[in-house]
Order: structure tokens, then sequence, then C-alpha cells
């Protein structure tokens, strides 16, 4: 398999990862898109040590940066719906509600919904996301758990003692 | 709850993301403590909700735009073998100090070089089945004193036994600063790899660099007035594996 057949294999898995941190389709398919282009053109620099995979998600996360600190802007919230189909509830505690979820994701700080997209959804493990995210394990167990206290208390589900929230709606 | 102590959210986070093992360990902590095991149910219907949310959009049909890019660059690296030597000259004549971009395909000016060659040798003799070397392995320390004698520079072949290659034996061939030399391995399939070196004198110590070219893959490395390049048709974590245990034999001769 040559590199150009690994690079294409990790394209889903580029474009979910883009489209969950960007939570907007065109700039997420256009991060991808930079991504891709970066890193043929600096793939006689890829040492072929670890996954490609790993590799395209490093690049993707530098140009995710490089652009957030290009433009200032908050976390996207709109386009729910273009995202989710009508959250099914049916009250029991099998599942959380997805919009909730989604909406929660939106106000986590950027670096925080990185770290959690690659543990949650990517099934990386913690020292393979801290080398993707280039911080020390320690800095990425501390984010992840922010992130994961965070999510709870906005979807409802208080831990023991933090009950002053909502439940999860009816 | 019985005598284990209790665990701390950061210890929890880093066994529910460090592997199987550190997995289970936090279950079985999980068992006597109600809280700890409260939280790490919500943290599973966390990460049932956000794959549930984001996993869908890495089933739609990849954008043509993603598919085309990669596609004008495989055009790209496979226009490469007929232009080359022309397109090069003329960059080196035309652009000077521009030069090459043709190694901006394989690796960065000297590497460029140092890899053509080098898969250019493996291309000519690894497929030689009566005549692969020119002086036999079993010359043994024959053999590493007249590559050393005709590179000009100390060179014993790495052993590569550990990782299941043996040395066949060594040639000498014309390279862009005098001779240089291949010498050429087999495993017990019949699977041939490479190790080519020349001089670079004066060329900066480089890091590990990967490069591929059609089937044919390879790293490579300039250190100590020598590029060095691995070059072979296997699995790339394979030669990885092989060129590191050549890069750490040559550079501690």
């Amino acid at each position: 398999m040559t590199l150009l057949d690994e690079i294409e294999t990790c394209i889903p898995a580029l474009r979910r990862y883009a489209h969950a941190l960007l939570r907007d389709r065109d700039a997420a398919d256009d991060l991808v898109q930079d991504c891709l282009e970066r890193a043929l053109a600096r793939r006689h620099l890829w040492r072929g040590d670890g996954p490609v995979l790993a590799w395209l998600f490093r690049i993707l996360l530098n140009r995710f940066r490089d652009g957030r600190r290009g433009a200032r802007t908050g976390a996207t919230l709109i386009s729910l719906d273009a995202v989710i189909e009508p959250t099914r509830h049916g009250g029991q505690e099998s599942h959380l509600a997805l919009r909730e979820v989604h909406e929660a994701m939106g106000r986590l700080p950027d670096e925080q919904r990185a770290a959690i997209l690659l543990v949650a959804v990517e099934g990386m493990n913690l020292a393979e996301a801290a080398r993707v995210l280039d911080i020390p394990e320690g800095t990425l167990a501390s984010r992840l758990g922010r992130a994961r206290a965070q999510l709870r208390r906005v979807t409802g589900r208080p831990g023991k003692r933090s009950d002053d929230r909502q439940d999860v709606r009816k | 709850m019985s005598g284990t102590n209790p665990i701390d959210d950061d210890t929890a986070m880093r066994l529910r993301h460090g592997g199987q093992a550190a997995h289970a360990k936090l279950a079985a902590h999980a068992q006597d403590d109600p809280e700890l095991s409260e939280t790490l149910a919500h943290w599973d219907l966390q990460d049932a909700a956000l794959r549930a949310l984001y996993n869908p959009v890495a089933e739609e049909p990849v954008p043509a735009r993603h598919k085309d890019v990669l596609r004008d660059a495989e055009a790209f690296r496979r226009s490469i073998p007929r232009f080359a030597r022309m397109a090069a000259a003329v960059a080196l004549l035309a652009l000077g100090g521009a030069a090459g971009w043709i190694g901006a395909q394989i690796g960065p000016s000297a590497g460029g070089e140092l890899v053509q060659e080098a898969f250019r040798a493996y291309a000519t003799y690894s497929i030689d089945v009566a005549h692969p070397v020119e002086v036999s392995a079993a010359n043994g320390a024959g053999l590493t004193a007249w590559l050393s004698n005709r590179l000009g520079h100390p060179i014993s072949p790495p052993d590569l036994g550990g990782r299941g290659f043996h040395l066949l034996g060594g040639r000498v061939l014309p390279g862009m600063n005098g001779a240089a030399v291949l010498m050429m391995y087999e495993d017990h399939l019949g699977r041939r790899i490479t190790l080519y070196v020349a001089r670079q004198p004066g060329q900066p110590e480089s890091a590990f660099h990967f490069a591929e070219h059609d089937a044919t893959q390879g790293f490579w490395w300039v250190d100590d007035d020598l590029g060095c390049a691995i070059a072979g048709n296997l699995p790339r974590d394979t030669l990885h594996s092989i060129a590191i245990s050549a890069y750490d034999q040559i550079t501690a001769t």
C-alpha cells in the first residue's frame, strides 16, 4: 500500500473529526482539503514512523489552530438541524439527548473539544491522543476531565452532589 | 465501601483511556465505589452520544475534491520517471539555486539524489537471480575491507539477522561523489532489500526520511558524511525497523 493509498483510507476519519471540531460543513470540508494538500506537498518530509492517520491528524489540528488564531470566533452553535435528526427520547437513562450533547460540545473550549473527540470518537488511547495533540499525557487527562465534567453538567446528568441542574429534558 | 482507596478523576481518566489492562483495573475499582461506577457509566453514555452524533459523516461519500487532490499527486508521481532526467538537468542549468523540483518529489536536494540512486540500484540488482552481488558475503572481512576501501570511508555491512534478513554481499557503483556501495540482503521468503551508501561530504546530518517510488519504499538519512538509503518492497513498518537497525549499527562504527 503506498502512502497515497494510506492517506485516502484516512479521509473518512479526517472528515468526521473536522466536522465535529468545526461544526460547519463547508468549513470542515475546507479544513480537510487544506490538510490533504499540506500532507501531499510535504510527504517527502514524512518520517514514516507511526500511523499515517496520526500524522494527518497533527497536520489537521495545526491548520485548525492557525485558522482559529486568524479568525477569533467562538464555537459555532448553528447548523444543529443539519447535524442531528430530532432526538428520540424514551425517558430512559440508556442514552443522552444528542441535541444537548452537540450543544454542550459547542460550548467547550476548542482544545477540550479536540481532546475528547480523539478518545471518544476516534478511539485513541491517552498516549496516542497526547502525541497527536502534542501535549503531555497528564495535561490531556486533566483536559479530558474538565471536558467530561462540563458535558455532564450541561446534559443535565449531574453527579451525585450537584443536583442543582435540571434533569434530562422531558 | 471496602478498603480500596478511592480514585480521583485524573487517575480514573488515565485508566479509562490507558488501554485494555488499565480499563479492566478501573472496572475492578468501580465495583467497590458506587460513585465511580456512576461516573464511568456516564462517560460511556457520553462516548456513545458523541459517536452517534459524529460518526455518520464518516459514512458519507468522500467529496470529489478530496479525491482529486490525491489523484493529482498520483499523476505527478507517475510522471516523474519519464521526465526526471531532463527536468533535473533543465532545472539545474536554468534555475541554478532553485534546483530540483524533482528533488521535492522524494526528498530535499541531496536526499533526492541519494534516494534516486538508491532506488535505481535496488530496481536494477534486486531482481537479478544469478548475480545479485559482485562480491559474496562468504568473503567475510574481505567484503568489508573492499567496500570500505572503494567507498573511501569505513563501512561494515550491518547485521540484519534480527530482522530476518541475511547479507548476500555487495557491489560498487558509480556515485555522485565517487564510488558508492550497495549491500544486498535477503530473507527466507527470498525478499530482498538493499542498503545504498554514498559519500556526502559536507552534507549536514539529516533526520530520518521516508521515500517511495512506485512499489519501492525506503528510508534515508545522512550522518557523518555518509548518505544511506534502505530500499525494498516491504511493508513500511518492517522497512522502518530495518532502517533503524542499520542506522544504529552504522553510526556506532
